[in-house]
């Protein structure tokens, strides 16, 4: 989980969700330890039968996911650059898209495949996520992740062409419903980002009305208000609520003060 | 600091300068909305959204999440971060 918290102050953007926004930093910190934890408990669990073997592959591809950041860290703190051929992330890449090819169709492949194609990207290896990319067939239960890479790394490059098109064949062509609805409703997002708002009303409607009872649809109708009536300068919606001390509180009144909202949870 | 600290302070200057604001709770239930409110000082209005209907009017897909309004009720800024959020404040106050 990666997304960033940028979207202050500009119009038409889609907000991101925030709580990831806010976990990313703290990920960076946790690395040391992981470097020198991760992966000794590991080899002590796969010795235990009780785990069902696909958690145990599951661990597995984590930890060497962990490992490739733990990596890619310290390459960049000792002066390494993104575009080095000894960047860690090339030989990580390389070892989880081998762990595809061994073991087709498990939900540690779907992580293994989805890494793969971050790291790539992440250090602006854009052809070669590409290339490995086209060989996934609109079947692959990998796309559920795979997605969300290609999502972010047109959100790095500001250059969502490739990101749509495979978005789109995915909308039409996978057989998962699931991914078929994310894909539709990642499409919105992808135009909304570019700032194409006609075709972000569009991506969203058909997800509101092909899947309506569902929590994507909730959400794509969401989306669709807020492009309609939340946009920088817009009169913000009114409401009037009493306080958790009992007293009156109405948007309205506040005419002529600057007003702060801040949603908030205890949870 | 933490975030309620600093928002705390943002409070506490600008209070009395023609700044309101307000607290909505997604929160289903209010006892541990008024322990925190208590413990951490939050003396700005509180109000709980326990059906969602304030956070839908506004599409608030996850928390915290600011809005910051101008002296027209008009959407200044959305999603703002806490760290911009004074900045911006003393932006606003100079306009009508």
């Amino acid at each position: 989980m990666t997304t960033q918290k940028t979207t202050a102050m500009r119009a038409g953007t889609p907000a991101v969700p925030v709580k990831t926004a806010r976990f990313a930093g703290s990920v960076l910190g946790f690395t040391l330890l992981l470097t020198l934890t991760g992966l000794l408990p590991l080899t002590a669990r796969s010795q235990n039968t009780s785990v069902k073997p696909d958690d145990r592959e599951v661990d597995l591809v984590q930890a060497m996911v962990q490992q490739s950041k733990n990596e890619a860290e310290e390459f960049t703190k000792s002066g390494g650059k993104a575009s080095d051929p000894k960047h860690p992330n090339l030989k990580w890449a390389a070892k989880l898209w081998s762990y595809r090819r061994k073991h087709p169709g498990t939900p540690a492949t779907t992580i293994a495949t989805a890494e793969a194609l971050r790291l790539l990207y992440r250090v602006d290896r854009i052809s070669e996520m590409k290339l490995k990319t086209q060989t996934l067939k609109l079947t692959d239960p990998a796309w559920k992740r795979v997605t969300y890479v290609l999502l972010a790394a047109a959100n790095k490059a500001k250059d969502y062409s490739y990101f749509i098109s495979k978005a789109e064949a995915l909308a039409h062509g996978a057989v998962d419903t699931e991914i078929k609805a994310r894909a539709r409703f990642m499409i919105g997002e992808a135009y909304w980002r570019k700032g194409d708002i006609d075709q972000t009303r569009i991506a969203f409607q058909a997800v509101l009305t092909q899947y309506p009872e569902t929590a994507l649809g909730k959400e794509a109708e969401g989306n669709l208000w807020e492009i309609e009536f939340l946009n920088l300068g817009q009169p913000a919606p009114l409401f009037e609520r009493n306080t958790i001390n009992g007293d009156p509180i109405s948007l309205a009144g506040f005419k002529g003060k600057v007003v702060v909202l801040k949603f908030w949870g205890t949870y | 600091m933490g975030e309620v600290p600093l928002l705390k302070e943002l409070y506490d200057l600008y209070k009395d300068q023609g700044v309101v604001v307000v607290g909505i709770s997604l929160d289903e239930d209010l006892k541990p909305v008024q322990e925190m409110v208590t413990s951490k000082g939050m003396t700005w209005p509180q109000v709980q959204d326990a059906d969602k209907s304030v956070r839908k009017l506004f599409n608030v897909k996850g928390t915290p999440f600011y809005y910051l309004l101008d002296k027209r009720g008009r959407i200044a800024a959305k999603d703002i971060p806490m760290k911009k959020l004074g900045g911006a404040i003393d932006e606003l106050l100079k306009k009508d």
